[in-house]
């Protein structure tokens, strides 16, 4: 991979903290991709709204991942601010409307079941982003 | 644990913490990571891939967990983990490599005992 990416202030948004937070995305896209699989797979029926979120999730995941890890600010800005609606969205549905989010999913209960960090990690991405940003109009 | 090993399991959390801490602290100290945490690293992998093998033989064996694919994709996903975040902390030429390194342990703490979990979970 080109050091720094492209077109991007100079570290790009793969280096220094970005590179913490483009592992941590990749360990979500990873964790949500499998489990969004499997439900999909096994379960599809039982809950199909919340299935598709899954994996709708799952895909923001790898987006955000893949656009943090090359550079693509752009792109990452989209891509996180999805998932920051996606979580609050998700989040309040499956504490109100129990029924429509009968298994788990990432987002649920505001990412719950993974620490909240999938609460705090679009804030992160949106603030490591706001930083580059400004890196870049400065040089 | 059947296919979890008591002591393997134990040995790779402890060895992962140690190694978290490592990175951490070089990320405090504005260092990069060196020799220490890549042999700590090299020792969670050596654990983790005896842990896997130690399951394999179990599954292999006859015994199933409940949830079975979740289960092998959450040991292929811990044998893998310090090895990419060992590459990818390698490429990091900035003190943050610690952290990187730090992240992947602590999640296969987490996926080691996910792991524990889904074999002792109750047949469903």
């Amino acid at each position: 991979m080109a050091e720094g990416g492209r077109g991007t202030a100079p570290g790009g948004t793969a280096a220094g903290p970005g590179r913490v937070l483009v592992a941590v995305y990749a360990v979500f896209a990873l964790a949500a991709g499998a489990r969004a699989g499997v439900q999909l797979a096994t379960r599809f029926s039982e809950a199909p709204v919340a299935y598709l979120l899954s994996a709708l999730a799952a895909a923001v995941y790898v987006v955000a991942t893949v656009a943090l890890a090359r550079g693509g600010r752009r792109v990452a800005l989209a891509a996180i601010t999805v998932e920051l609606v996606g979580v609050l969205a998700v989040g309040v549905l499956s504490l109100t409307d129990r029924a429509a989010f009968p298994d788990e999913t990432v987002w649920s209960a505001f990412g719950r079941g993974y620490g909240y960090v999938p609460l705090v990690l679009p804030v992160l991405g949106l603030l490591w982003l706001r930083h580059q940003a400004r890196a870049a109009g400065r040089s | 644990m059947g296919a979890m090993n008591t002591a393997l399991v134990w040995s790779a959390t402890t060895v992962a913490v140690l190694v978290a801490l490592a990175g951490l602290a070089s990320t405090v100290a504005s260092r990069r990571i060196g020799l220490v945490h890549l042999a700590g690293a090299a020792v969670l992998e050596v654990l983790l891939v005896a842990q896997a093998v130690v399951a394999a033989v179990a599954l292999a064996g006859g015994q199933r967990p409940p949830e079975t694919a979740t289960f092998v994709g959450y040991l292929a996903g811990a044998v893998l983990l310090p090895v990419a975040g060992v590459l990818w902390s390698r490429t990091e030429p900035s003190r943050w490599a610690g952290t990187v390194l730090a992240v992947a342990s602590l999640v296969t703490v987490v996926m080691v005992w996910r792991l524990v979990q889904l074999w002792e979970a109750p047949g469903g």
